[in-house]
């Protein structure tokens, strides 16, 4: 893997340097341990950065990106932490080698190759910087910190806070100019920035050299970072004639003001060209240029008041008119509700005014001089500027708007404080419409006729707040031709758009008509534009659409339903909620998301619904079959949690080689209450499953959808089902592409097309995190995902400390192949064998290979061939950690096998690119101190913890776990358990899910269902390991090691 | 000394040699067309213009653009200037306004601070457009109107008052008015500090004795470097957990090119139009290529 670093150099231009951390290069060679000849050469290459070429290949290739066409490249020299051996790697960086655990001890400089990408340039990489890197690819804290620098940039072009400027720099003392553009950075965006600034992590400034640090240089750095960005892409944008057309004609006029070089500077693109003309000349340009510039300087910056206006609409006595007011303030800068009103500074004498307690100083000229600067700003002020005290300023309704719409904002960016009413600028002080739904008059109200599909009746109407208007009633509003008008005693906004959208809506006469349930949910809670041009501000419900609006907006209210007595087992009171929001939006017609957190019970619920469905019936018509598509690994889990939680249920798991189709399939699955099928097969055999009517297309691990265009998800959509539910244990809500594959999945078309919901929520959420559209986005998805944390104890209250439960899974087809080749021969050679040490050698080795192939092909074989693809197991384990990292959580993995821990060590940390500790026979103390303490750090440490049984059982404290895994099995729980208490100690104060691997149909499955038969035994015979197995008969050995038919998966 | 003579294009026929160099002096902003950006610089120059000065008026432009004039001092009622021209001493140069009486002044300032906005526009460094409304209420004179109200000498052997050199001197006082339109008042006998001072007693009602200092906004607190930025073993790569939630937000202005609007128009004119208005394409531009990005 690599670890991509970002280091901008504040030149002009700027440059931000791309370079890379590599985990495949060899530990290098040591050169010249003499230290003197180390000192001497000062600077050394930083033997894992990857040199120019595999660099750009690597950005190119990993980022997909083409903006790298004869990029420059560039060398710099970095202060990294380091060790003796030399620089120490990036946390990001997840190495391959064992002898990780030194800690740096000192600085030292490294020389690392770089792309040095131009401002622009630089912009557009970050700018495009996937969310999550790639494959094989870490992003530094450092690219990640300029990534978000960037986007910061972007939103400041958006607002145009950009302004023109002339920079001055010094050569040998002498100045000289250049025309750039800058930020315009105040208030909260300075704010922002400032915070973003100390944000900064060190390694952005590690290329500066000690001497020339200084405390603010982050803010320093960032701050030309931006500049140059902004400058880089007005520049690229503009071209001269842009700025000045008439210019051509005169260009070689001979006397060129200093002005006329400087505008169409700004367009040059050689940002660095400087102006010329004698040394007075440019100073005075300089100086005019800066005295308007600082016209944007915020007025009273640093003194300790303000002034502030606050607009009062006409009161209600009426005793002004219809007159609006805007009267003028002294504001406290650090008490903004201390406020003195004009008139009391008027009849100040002295130069301090004392005014609760608090003195102000030069009130008069500071009202004065602001009152002059803001009438460029709002013309109107100068009226009553005419009067010798000023206090106020009547305004007239249009007015006041435009003092709303226009001056307060300017107002505002030049630093006066204003007031304004606090209707303005809230959602009630707008034209909206409201949604009104109702059943189809016509329609037979039935189960059938409910869902997203169903035509409801719904009638618009145009609304101000909670008041909704006639068609007369608007119509007067409109004669008022003002763009504030009073409804009912609340002030509102009349934006001329809004109003010809209004009219145009009531002269077309179609605010009333059918529409789906769908489209009326989509728009109602989500608050969008509606086809009238309006923003839909509500919707209401009438007959059973206002009680199902109701329990869609609260789960709360939706009645629990009681736990089928078919249900072998007992269900927790959310899990009991679970099932019956699964009801009621079935009942409806709706598609559901459980996403609860793993090990919440998802898979009893789906259970118990199937039930809860059944016992509704009454037999009178009992519902279709019901297909679950998992992922290969839990096919077996699926079928032993259905064996044992619902008997009553028929199973049918299609999948093998010798799996059904076309009408044989058809007609057993008819037959059967639950299909049990894979992803993969889905897609194989999507013409067997096609055919057949679903009650309920189920699918777990839901996020396996994804990817929208792909073959599979498009087989798995096309099923004919009644009803859909996905179940998913990751975080939907926070990676969207899942979320609406699946969403689309479960309700056809609800959030729009893939690209409009990536244009209008996926970037900006992801990419921006964008609060409102995230919020907005919540609200269309709250009524159809329940998610639930296991941390959230106001809903869970009743979880245990431990929880423990078996993983059942299953084997690929190169495992059964290997498994039954390891038992045949066995069998061939127990014969044969001499009762005795032979015998029992054989047994015991044969229970090791088994074990072995369970675990993994690779390991059986010992090849140290390549590991995806090949073991249910590591597919399962794969996805649970996934699904716990998701989460926050952190792991122990327990294995009897050390070479199983070190090839799991490496798979998982290539796949799920993070940081595995693996603690086996060899690990000395030392190592094994660091590695504890690597994994019991917050946030930061090892998230992933894998450790060989017997090695794991002494005196460890791993209470950051919150999972554990037995990846194979001791098969002896005091054994079992005392590693499991690694995690379950004083201080742990989650609760702790123990996860133990068994294979379906393997001689795993069966010794375990032995132990759990003879739990009395288990202490006794079984808790001296694994010798009482050589006791047995050869046929009862034959039946223990059979590999029945379901054991396989694919 | 005296009052100015009349014409005296006769005595333009001895122009002599171009006139020395002089390194750092005093330049005209403006290269070309008239001097004076502002409305009351405008009508400084006007009155001098308006004396049909002929040539001397354009020499004395082009002193002023060259960098003819090596100082200008403005004190209460008289500016003092050194201009070099031909002879190796520069000449010295007078300009006296003649100064209000204590009384005019004080009935002109009861005058401006009958309205607030006098005091408000020149707080704000503005000159109030009707400012000469508040003089000739008590029928006297902000700007010079006729050739006595100035008093001028030059010590080149120039037979004209005003001279070039008194043009030249001229012409930089006007744009001098331009950033601070008290010096006009200064011309006149009266320093900034003692107007406001007055003004806010007239606004109080009645007089105090007391005469504090006018302070002029909070000195900026300069950027003190700091302490050097440690360097820390521990914390050298991790950036901190905020990063990760840090919300840019992508919105449209509240008001279009509302940095062009808080600029108002620049003190730079090209072919006619102000630079504030040849700025605003930038914006546009900008504009539809952030449109085009967003879409991609």
């Amino acid at each position: 893997m690599i670890v991509l670093h970002a280091n901008w150099e504040s030149l002009t231009p700027g440059k931000l340097h791309i370079w890379a951390e590599t985990s495949n290069l060899p530990v290098p060679r040591r050169t010249g341990t003499n230290k003197k000849q180390k000192k001497e050469q000062d600077k050394q290459h930083h033997p894992y950065a990857l040199d120019h070429e595999a660099l750009k290949a690597a950005v190119e290739e990993h980022l997909e990106t083409s903006l790298l066409k004869g990029v420059d490249t560039g060398t710099l020299t970095l202060r990294l932490p380091s060790t003796a051996k030399g620089p120490h790697h990036s946390p990001e960086l997840i190495l391959e080698r064992e002898d990780d655990d030194v800690r740096p001890t000192e600085f030292q400089s490294w020389e690392v190759a770089t792309l040095a990408l131009n401002p622009k340039l630089a912009l557009d990489l970050l700018l495009q910087l996937p969310n999550d890197p790639p494959h094989g690819v870490a992003f530094g804290s450092s690219l990640r910190f300029w990534a978000e620098a960037a986007k910061f940039t972007f939103g400041l072009l958006t607002k145009q806070s950009f302004v023109p400027a002339l920079q001055e720099f010094r050569r040998d003392n002498a100045p000289f100019y250049r025309a750039a553009w800058e930020a315009v950075l105040v208030g909260e965006d300075d704010e922002r920035m400032h915070l973003l600034s100390t944000l900064m992590p060190a390694i952005c400034w590690a290329h500066v050299s000690p001497s020339e640090r200084f405390s603010s240089l982050p803010q320093a750095m960032l701050s030309h970072f931006i500049n140059q960005t902004i400058d880089a892409f007005v520049r690229e944008n503009l071209s001269e004639k842009d700025l000045h057309p008439s210019r051509r004609s005169n260009r070689r006029s001979a006397a060129t003001s200093l002005a006329e070089q400087w505008l169409p500077a700004l367009a040059a693109d050689d940002a660095t060209a400087t102006l010329r003309a004698p040394a007075e000349e440019l100073h005075g340009f300089a100086g005019d240029m800066q005295a308007w510039l600082n016209q944007l300087q915020p007025v009273a910056a640093n003194a300790p008041f303000r002034t502030c206006f606050r607009l009062d609409p006409p009161s209600e006595d009426n005793e002004n008119g219809s007159a609006w007011q805007v009267s003028y303030y002294l504001q406290a800068n650090d008490d903004r509700s201390l406020l003195v009103p004009a008139e009391k500074v008027w009849k100040e004498r002295s130069s301090t005014l004392t005014f609760l307690k608090r003195q102000f100083e030069n009130p008069q000229e500071r009202l004065l001089t602001d009152l002059g600067k803001a009438s460029r700003l709002f013309p109107a002020i100068e009226e009553s500027l005419r009067t010798a005290r000023p206090q106020d300023l009547r305004l007239t309704t249009e007015e006041a708007y435009t003092f709303l719409r226009q001056s307060v904002p300017l107002l505002e960016q030049s630093g006066f404080g204003v007031l304004v009413p606090s209707w303005w600028q809230k959602p009630a002080a707008r034209l909206k419409v409201k949604l009104k739904v109702k059943p189809k008059e016509d329609a037979k109200t039935g189960a059938g006729l409910m869902g997203f599909d169903s035509i409801v009746t719904y009638d618009w109407m145009v609304a101000v707040g909670n008041t909704t208007l006639s068609e007369k009633e608007f119509e007067k509003l409109v004669k008022l031709k003002m763009p504030l008008v009073q409804v009912r005693g609340q002030w509102i906004e009349l934006r001329p758009e809004e109003i010809e959208a209004a009219i145009a809506f009531f002269e077309k006469k179609h605010s009333n008509g059918d529409m789906t349930l769908g489209e009326a949910l989509r728009l109602g809670l989500g608050q969008e534009q509606s086809a009238v041009g309006l923003q839909v501000i509500d919707i209401e419900g009438q007959g059973w659409i206002k009680e199902l609006m109701d329990k869609l907006t609260n789960s709360r209210k939706i009645t629990t339903i009681e736990s089928p007595s078919t249900l072998h087992g007992k269900l927790r009171p959310y899990q009991l909620k679970g099932v019956s929001w699964l009801a009621f939006l079935k009942q409806f017609g709706f598609g559901a998301c459980l996403a609860d957190d793993m090990g919440l019970g998802k898979t009893l619920e789906l259970i118990t619904l199937l039930l809860h469905d059944r016992s509704a019936q009454n037999g009178a018509s009992q519902p279709g079959p019901t297909l679950v598509i998992c992922p290969m690994s839990i096919v077996g889990n699926w079928h032993r949690e259905l064996q044992r939680f619902a008997p009553s249920l028929s199973v049918m798991v299609h999948h093998g080689a010798e799996r059904l189709s076309d009408e044989a399939f058809r007609e057993e699955a008819r037959k059967h209450d639950i299909v049990i099928t894979t992803y993969a097969l889905a897609l194989r055999d999507k013409e067997h499953l096609a055919p057949v009517e679903w009650e309920y297309v189920v699918l777990d691990e839901a996020q396996n959808i994804k990817n929208e265009s792909a073959k599979q998800t498009r087989a798995i959509r096309s099923l004919n089902a009644r009803h859909r539910i996905a179940l998913t244990g990751t975080p939907v809500e926070n990676r969207l592409s899942e979320l609406w594959s699946i969403m689309d999945f479960l309700n056809p078309n609800y959030l729009g097309s893939g690209t409009d919901f990536r244009k209008k929520f996926g970037i900006p959420i992801e990419k921006y995190h964008d609060a409102s559209r995230a919020e907005s986005l919540k609200r269309l998805i709250q009524p159809f995902v329940l998610r639930r944390l296991k941390t959230d104890k106001a809903i869970i209250q009743d979880l245990p400390d431990k929880m423990e439960m078996k993983v059942f899974c299953n084997l690929t087809q190169e495992q059964a192949s290997l498994y039954e080749a390891v038992v045949k021969e066995m069998i061939e050679k127990i014969e044969q064998a001499e009762e005795g040490i032979e015998r029992k050698g054989l047994i015991l080795s044969t229970l090791l290979r088994l074990k072995q192939v369970c675990n993994h092909p690779a390991q059986f074989v010992g090849d140290g061939s390549s590991l995806p693809g090949r073991s249910g197991k590591l597919a399962r384990l794969e996805e649970m950690l996934a699904e716990a990292l998701a989460a926050g959580d952190k792991a122990l993995i327990f294995t009897q096998f050390a070479e199983m821990g070190s090839m799991l060590r490496h798979h998982l940390q290539e796949t799920l690119g993070c940081e595995v500790l693996f603690l086996h026979g060899g690990t000395t103390k030392k190592q094994r101190d660091a590695m504890v303490q690597r994994f019991q750090e917050d946030r930061r440490g090892a998230p992933i913890f894998i450790l060989s049984l017997k090695a794991g059982g002494v005196g460890l404290n791993l209470t950051a776990a919150n999972h554990v895994f037995h990846f194979d099995r001791w098969w002896n729980p005091a054994v079992e358990n005392q590693a499991t208490d690694r995690a379950f100690r004083i201080g742990q104060h989650r609760n702790v899910q123990v996860h133990k691997f068994v294979c379906v149909g393997t001689l795993e499955e069966r010794i375990d269902l032995m132990i759990e038969r003879k739990k009395v035994l288990a202490e006794s015979i079984v808790g001296s390991g694994e010798n009482w197995l050589t006791e047995m008969s050869t046929d009862q050995l034959k039946e223990l090691f059979a590999l029945s038919r379901e054991a396989v998966g694919e | 000394m005296g009052n100015w003579r009349g014409r005296g294009d006769y005595w333009d026929y001895y122009e002599p040699a171009q006139p020395r160099r002089v390194k750092d002096g005093i330049k005209a902003k403006s290269e070309r067309g008239g001097i004076g950006e502002t409305w009351w610089s405008k009508r400084w120059v006007g009155v001098l213009e308006s004396f049909s000065l002929g040539t001397r008026l354009t020499r004395g432009r082009s002193y002023a653009r060259q960098g003819q004039v090596i100082s200008i001092d403005v004190e209460p009622g008289i500016v003092k200037a050194k201009v070099q021209g031909t002879q190796p001493r520069p000449y010295a140069i007078k300009i006296k306004l003649k100064p209000l009486s204590d009384n005019d002044w004080d009935r002109v300032t009861e005058a401006m601070a009958s309205q607030a906005i006098f005091a408000a526009k020149l707080l704000a460094g503005e000159m109030p457009q009707d400012i000469e409304e508040a003089f000739d209420a008590v029928n006297v004179s902000l700007f010079p109107t006729a050739a006595t109200d100035l008093d001028t000498d030059c010590s080149c052997p120039d037979w004209a008052n005003p001279c070039k050199h008194i043009a030249a001197v001229y012409y930089l006082l006007a744009e001098r008015f331009d950033g601070d339109p008290f010096l006009i008042f200064k011309l006149r006998g009266r320093t900034k500090e003692q107007i406001i001072e007055v003004l806010r007693e007239k606004r109080a009602g009645t007089s105090s004795g007391e005469s504090p200092a006018f302070v002029t906004g909070a000195e900026d607190a300069t950027d003190a470097a700091g302490p050097l930025l440690e360097e820390n073993l521990d914390t050298f790569w991790q950036a901190a957990e905020a990063l990760n939630t840090f919300a840019v937000h992508l919105e449209a202005p509240q008001v279009d090119k509302a940095i062009l609007k808080r600029l108002g128009d620049a003190p730079f004119t090209i072919g006619g139009q102000n630079m504030a208005s040849l700025l605003a394409k930038a914006y546009d531009a900008v504009d539809v290529a952030l449109r085009k990005e967003v879409e991609e």
